[in-house]
């Protein structure tokens, strides 16, 4: 295995973003609900951190971003920048606390969109496109992440579901795996 | 070993921000030829036949999905629309006789070589990809270049004014719709006559406002604004007459000049398939757009391209 993942975990990742980044352009796009879309592209890439680590979910977000930018005819490079940003901090917190709660998804999730769609209003601020700055665009983001939030976990189920089988053994999982159930704990031993 | 990883993955981050930066840099700072653009355009050439294969696809998710909010909407709608309608067949009645007298005069007048529809080759497009966030009021079509789709043809769906082509591919084309912050559309108001130009409204990007009207302009809650068929710059394109662009819901009186909020009539929101209005060369509307677009800044005024639109023809 390189040390970027192995060929099979790339190529579930690659596969997963692809078909993801278009059912979102196809169908969640002309779907509002409260008046806004949800956007799985923020979602993915949080995700792909919080199971891959900070390289692998810069990396996807870096991909998604700029395949969403060219799909959409967008300014590229934009998306890029933002869920690099989110699918590495992403990949950090897996790495530096590994949280283990049910509802970790659920609040990175969330996190990852705020912050997505606020650099990405920023960076749009930034490049002096004429848009309005008003309660409605706050209204907007708002609404966005509670949308994201809402469909966080069933999102996490399909990520963990696609690229579980591609991730390597994790030994910190296993030896708290086999504490659960009885094979390091140290009443077990006395 | 440690610090071997962690650098690597502080420089694996660095490398993508630098390479995001450059992008976005050398993107926003070409023209719309540049070789970004082309690399877009190419992509959306190769990826439009999918994005076709995959809307036709899943069309019935997102029908289901839609199924359920239309039907709880369906009820207040159906008590509106028999209201509108008992309202409009009134209209009707009255502005047959009105009609006809109209058709009289142009004639006399020799002023029936007017700019309408009817001079358009329309080509029917599905909208095939939208962008998801509040930036972006584009969507992307099926229709291309080798369908004579071309850079600012103007683009309608059964209930009014959409917006108009931005960007061309062979095989797709993307929209930017009338709430987008770059459009305006030269209109007027129905029953007056006062024209103005209609953009988004600043805070709600799903509302319009019909700007630089007279200060004597009277309108009415529920009035039809339509396009004027003139052009308010160089840039922007020559709609034909009496599009429906959407109703009056409120006037601002602040001002020197009078302003009202418009509701589109297109429900932008839900778009499956449009027309793109596209002109032949040589044909009426690709004459006048074209001598529109040539001339000089400070010519192309509400008057000046009235004048274009209803005298080009003869």
């Amino acid at each position: 295995m390189g040390p970027l993942g192995s060929p099979a975990l790339l190529g579930r990742i690659a596969a997963l973003s692809i078909v993801l980044v278009f059912f979102q352009i196809g169908v969640v796009s002309e779907v509002p609900v409260f008046g806004v879309s949800a956007d799985l592209s923020p979602l993915l890439v949080a995700f792909v951190g919080l199971m891959c680590g900070s390289t692998l979910g810069a990396l996807s977000g870096f991909a998604v971003g700029l395949l969403v930018d060219l799909a959409l005819v967008q300014t590229l490079g934009v998306t890029s920048l933002t869920l690099t940003v989110v699918g590495y901090f992403a990949g950090r917190l897996r790495e530096a606390r590994d949280p283990q709660a049910a509802l970790t998804p659920l609040l990175v999730g969330a996190a990852g969109s705020a912050a997505a769609m606020v650099a990405y209003s920023l960076v749009q601020f930034l490049l002096g496109v004429d848009a309005p700055v008003s309660l409605e665009l706050l209204r907007q983001i708002v609404l966005g992440v509670v949308v994201n939030t809402i469909i966080a976990l069933p999102v996490w189920a399909l990520v963990r579901r696609c690229l579980i089988g591609g991730l390597p053994e994790d030994p910190r999982r296993r030896r708290r795996r086999a504490y659960t159930t009885g094979g390091l704990s140290p009443l077990s031993r006395s | 070993m440690y610090d071997k990883t962690v650098r690597r993955r502080r420089l694996v981050l660095a490398l993508l921000v630098v390479l995001s930066l450059i992008l976005l840099t050398a993107y926003f700072g070409e023209s719309s030829s540049g070789g970004l653009h082309s690399v877009q355009r190419g992509f959306l050439t190769v990826v439009s036949p999918i994005q076709n294969g995959a809307n036709k696809a899943l069309k019935p998710v997102r029908d289901l999905i839609g199924w359920f909010g239309d039907t709880l909407h369906a009820k207040g709608q159906r008590d509106e629309l028999r209201t509108q309608v008992d309202r409009l067949r009134r209209e009707v009645i009255a502005d047959d006789s009105e009609k006809h007298s109209y058709r009289e005069l142009l004639t006399l007048f020799r002023l029936d070589n007017q700019l309408s529809v009817k001079d358009y080759h329309p080509v029917t497009a599905t909208v095939v990809a939208k962008s998801p966030n509040v930036w972006y009021s584009t969507v992307t079509i099926d229709k291309g270049e080798s369908a004579g789709v071309r850079v600012n043809d103007p683009v309608i769906n059964g209930e009014g004014l959409v917006g108009k082509i931005a960007q061309v591919a062979s095989d797709g084309a993307q929209v930017t719709l009338i709430t987008d912050s770059s459009v305006g559309v030269s209109a007027r108001i129905g029953s007056s006559g006062a024209t103005g130009i209609v953009q988004p409204k600043v805070g709600e990007p799903n509302d319009l406002l019909l700007q630089y009207l007279p200060a004597n302009t009277r309108a009415e809650k529920g009035e039809y604004v339509v396009t004027s068929g003139t052009v308010s710059s160089p840039d922007d394109s020559l709609y034909p007459p009496g599009i429906p662009i959407g109703q009056v819901t409120s006037i601002n009186e602040e001002s020197a000049y009078r302003s009202v909020n418009v509701h589109p009539l297109a429900n932008l929101h839900n778009l499956d398939v449009v027309q793109v209005l596209t002109a032949a060369r040589g044909s009426l509307p690709a004459n006048l757009s074209r001598v529109t677009a040539a001339l000089p800044p400070g010519r192309q005024g509400a008057s000046s391209g009235e004048q274009l639109a209803s005298t080009g023809g003869g």
